[in-house]
């Protein structure tokens, strides 16, 4: 009978709408992040993403994030911070902020994204004379 | 104390009609809405970040240069999603090349497919040790790619020797051959890190203005 009528799924997937907050909402998540999953908030990091988890998911899909809305398309896995890759790589079960064995101290430095491709990349430069004499194209008259 | 099969059978089928149930997600529902992290927790402040369009052409003076503007969006948007990399797989980094085509990390997922013949392809994964041997064959490939074209060098042998940097027969890094685009580090990088070196290199082709470049022409 459910095989026919597959009401389960359809409740379950009604209840998934109503956590992302109604139709037009999820289809714009979905249109953002090519998916729609229900889950506990289990914290915000300081790049205003959110994590969240439900286990009745298949180990690996169970934890996953959120991007802020502010970057829209341009989310990257570097907007992850450094607290939180941890939990999100099942390298520890333990969240940043119920970890008690985490340093916290004032010199470390504040979590950047990737910058190549903007204003601010990484150039390397050389300080060395250089080796070679470079080639100056002949100007066209 | 460890169960007869049956009982272990009849244990997953449990497992699985609760899963089933819908009530379930109902109680994931209610607990979505409150919020699970405690109050206690002092790195709570989220820094306000300038909201990030799609296009990375957003200073325009012009209707015309709007108008070429969006053009290279679209255009852009188009290549950047049916990126077709010919597989030049040399060494131990081709397996894991293998890997982000397989269910795990599915580059499929980005319009990215393995073709096998140049001429159909635009990005080349240059994929472990190029040796003095592959060297024309490389550039003979790569020559005979249709414009536009890019080069992904994966693994440190192929960024700049690695391993055989000091070897009398190994090129020191194909970009001595080719122009790279992208060089992904590692000896062998995972599947992730490939992943990431397609992503980035997503986001190298959006920001390619070839009709704003004509038209400023």
């Amino acid at each position: 009978m459910n095989n026919l009528f597959p009401f389960n799924r359809l409740i379950t997937g009604f209840n998934i709408i109503k956590a992302n907050g109604g139709f037009l909402n999820s289809f714009k998540k979905l249109f953002r992040q090519d998916e729609l999953k229900i889950g506990t908030l289990v914290g915000t990091d300081e790049m205003g993403n959110r994590y969240y988890e439900n286990n009745l998911y298949f180990y690996g899909r169970n934890r996953w994030v959120e991007y802020n809305d502010q970057v829209f398309l341009n989310y990257d896995a570097s907007q992850i911070t450094a607290e939180w890759y941890g939990w999100l790589h099942y390298k520890t079960d333990l969240l940043p902020y119920n970890d008690p064995n985490r340093p916290k101290y004032k010199w470390i430095a504040k979590h950047t994204e990737n910058e190549t491709g903007t204003e601010r990349q990484y150039v390397p430069y050389s300080t060395m004379p250089p080796k070679i004499q470079a080639w100056v194209p002949p100007k066209k008259n | 104390m460890i169960g007869r099969p049956s009982q272990i059978i009849l244990a997953s089928k449990n497992i699985t009609s609760l899963l089933k149930n819908p009530a379930i997600t109902q109680i994931c529902l209610r607990n979505g809405s409150s919020n699970a992290q405690p109050v206690s927790q002092e790195s709570t402040k989220v820094e306000e970040r300038p909201y990030r369009p799609y296009s990375p052409f957003q200073n325009t003076n012009s209707k015309a240069e709007y108008a070429v503007a969006r053009l290279d969006d679209i255009l852009n948007w188009g290549r950047k999603h049916s990126l077709w990399p010919l597989t030049f797989g040399l060494a131990c980094c081709a397996v894991e090349m293998m890997h982000i085509a397989a269910p795990r990390y599915d580059m499929d997922r980005y319009g990215v497919v393995f073709r096998a013949s140049p001429r159909q392809a635009d990005l080349i994964i240059v994929a472990g040790t190029l040796t003095n041997k592959m060297a024309p064959a490389l550039r003979r490939v790569y020559d005979q790619m249709p414009d536009p074209k890019w080069v992904i060098s994966m693994g440190s042998c192929a960024n700049g020797g690695g391993y055989y940097h000091y070897s009398y027969s190994v090129v020191r890094g194909c970009d001595r051959i080719i122009p790279v685009d992208i060089y992904v580090p590692g000896c062998p990088p995972t599947a992730e890190a490939l992943m990431y070196g397609i992503l980035q290199l997503q986001k190298k082709i959006k920001r390619m203005t070839l009709t704003q470049s004509w038209y400023r022409k």
